[in-house]
């Protein structure tokens, strides 16, 4: 069918715009490449040749970044923020999302509002009472004081999010279960949890990216004890002519989303799109 | 039988049960609530008394009205920023254009398509820290840029030391390290468009120009709308990482944005109740779009 639809002249111009396309496409992937081959240059073979591949790769400067860098301290500070931040916006969006769309309550329009008009207040909106709220809380410098900032701030999204997948659930399943004399909490758990799974593993992989990605509010939060990206920062400022040994620190910390994005491509651009369409 | 013998406990748990029912409720939305409220709507409200003082380091500050605004309205620095803005703005066109046109053609079916919206989208997902410190060094005076241009003779541009071309090259890579989103998007858009209505058009031989224009750029409206949206908020909040390991804001204040701004005052100036000011200035420039973004989400949830 396509074949008579699609004539011959549309089709060659197709494979010649694929070609534009193809272009934009290698300047995607190439600042990738560069770096990692970069990161397995000497400074010396980096400074006789700088555009060359690799000749005579070498792993020092990942172990001078992971150990005398500090970024293997930075890169467990990172994970340990970023997986419990995760987990604090997974459970507390759907469980507000499970009230918000099924349970009914005085209040309910007003708060769903409330949350979601929170989007129009991003952090640097707030930037210094937020920097005062932490202080005064006395949660400058803890892990804790930067997994509620993430959680806070990366929250109206997801409770949106969750707020419109249950409220797509046959309203049965929650009735149901409540005749068997189940306890909301349990209903949360044994029902709402496992039938948000689709949506709660799209906010997963976005607040982590989110979450791992940020510099803004782990500056300000985090000021003795850095996280990943603001180790990479710094050690941009203190390397800038030592570009393998910036690079091998790039690769480190862009590794772990890199292997997420190859695993979950399918599922990060169609849960984009699940957030998109919803405009 | 059984049916009345179920019916009857069940209208009797009712009253209980809906007290139950909003009491959990109340528990169950508490924690989001009050994060939001802690975090973010407080600390609105406070911002806003804040840039009415003249707060310096940690002392309280003495109420001084208006000043701060006052003061704001003389300074270079926050006029530069606020050129920069408009600057930024003006390339808005070029943000939509290019993932619709981009999203348009793999829509097309162009070879390799499901390829290229994997790849494209691959720049998003990296930090803007781990983006911004690869560029500065392709960016550089001796960077790989220029050596690139070299092989056409083309002399070598100092892109992110000249205040000409700073800010260029920012919008440049921010561009670069966002499209793939707004591209998402209108992916997703496009693929509501009904396909019968594009093969009808091809049918009555209309030509892919023909089609762009009259069958899928009117459909596209309201994602085109969308994306406008997310994108203007996008540059007026998101670009600080980017700015921080970039350009620094420089040269000069070639590329300060007030984001970038609100952040010199607060930790290098040592100025909260100033830095609170342009919060506020922000605000106010980004709240009217926000509101369209949060008005266009509300709409499509049945609270």
């Amino acid at each position: 069918m396509s074949e008579f639809t699609v004539g011959k002249r549309q089709r060659r111009l197709l494979w010649g715009i694929s070609v534009p396309m193809a272009l934009i496409a290698l300047t995607c992937v190439y600042p990738v490449f560069f770096a990692l081959n970069n990161a397995l240059k000497s400074n010396r073979e980096y400074i006789l040749d700088r555009f060359g591949i690799v000749s005579e790769p070498t792993f020092q400067n990942f172990v001078q970044a992971w150990t005398r860098s500090n970024l293997s301290e930075y890169f467990f500070n990172s994970v340990v923020v970023t997986v419990l931040s995760v987990l604090a916006l997974i459970i507390v969006s759907s469980l507000a999302g499970f009230a918000l769309a099924v349970l009914r309550f005085p209040l309910r329009k007003l708060i769903f509002v409330v949350i979601l008009a929170s989007l129009m207040i991003p952090v640097q909106v707030v930037l210094v009472p937020f920097y005062k709220t932490i202080i005064g809380l006395g949660l400058l410098n803890t892990r804790a004081g930067l997994i509620l900032s993430y959680t806070a701030f990366f929250l109206p999204f997801s409770v949106y999010l969750m707020t419109s997948f249950y409220s797509g659930l046959p309203r049965e399943l929650v009735e149901a279960a409540r005749i068997d004399g189940a306890k909301l909490t349990q209903v949360w758990w044994h029902v709402m949890l496992p039938m948000g799974m689709p949506a709660l593993i799209t906010l997963g992989i976005l607040n982590t990216l989110y979450c791992w990605n940020d510099i803004l509010i782990s500056l300000l939060v985090l000021q003795d004890n850095r996280t990943l990206m603001v180790g990479i920062a710094a050690l941009r400022g203190e390397y800038t002519t030592n570009v393998p040994l910036l690079t091998a620190g790039i690769v480190l910390a862009a590794a772990p989303i890199v292997i997420l994005y190859l695993v979950f491509q399918r599922k990060i651009v169609s849960g984009i799109a699940v957030g998109a369409v919803k405009g | 039988m059984g049916v009345s013998k179920t019916k009857q406990p069940l209208r009797k748990r009712g009253g209980k049960a809906r007290s139950e029912e909003r009491r959990f409720a109340f528990l169950f939305v508490m924690p989001a609530l009050l994060l939001v409220v802690v975090f973010r709507i407080v600390p609105l409200i406070w911002g806003f008394v804040l840039s009415l003082t003249d707060a310096r380091g940690v002392t309280e500050g003495a109420f001084i009205g208006f000043d701060n605004y006052a003061e704001l309205a003389r300074d270079p620095a926050f006029h530069d920023s606020m050129a920069n803005t408009i600057l930024l703005i003006a390339t808005l066109p070029i943000w939509i254009m290019v993932p619709m046109l981009l999203a348009i053609l793999i829509h097309q079916g162009v070879p390799g398509g499901k390829f290229y919206r994997a790849v494209y989208f691959f720049p998003a997902t990296l930090s803007s820290v781990i983006v911004g410190s690869i560029f500065n060094v392709l960016l550089r005076n001796d960077g790989q840029l220029n050596q690139f241009l070299e092989l056409f003779g083309i002399g070598a541009i100092d892109w992110l030391g000249n205040s000409n071309t700073a800010l260029l090259s920012l919008i440049a890579v921010q561009l670069w390290a966002t499209f793939g989103m707004s591209l998402l998007i209108f992916l997703a858009g496009l693929s509501t468009v009904p396909s019968d209505m594009i093969e009808a058009a091809k049918l009555e031989g209309a030509s892919m120009l023909q089609t762009f224009w009259h069958v899928i750029i009117p459909t596209l409206r309201p994602i085109i709308e969308f994306v406008a949206v997310v994108t203007t908020i996008g540059v007026l909040t998101n670009m600080f990482g980017l700015i921080y390991v970039l350009t620094a804001g420089g040269p000069g204040t070639s590329t300060t944005l007030p984001e970038f701004l609100i952040w010199i005052e607060l930790g290098r100036m040592n100025r909260p109740g100033y830095a609170a000011a342009i919060s506020m200035v922000l605000f106010v420039l980004m709240a009217g779009i926000a509101y369209a973004q949060v008005r266009i989400m509300s709409r499509n949830v049945n609270v």
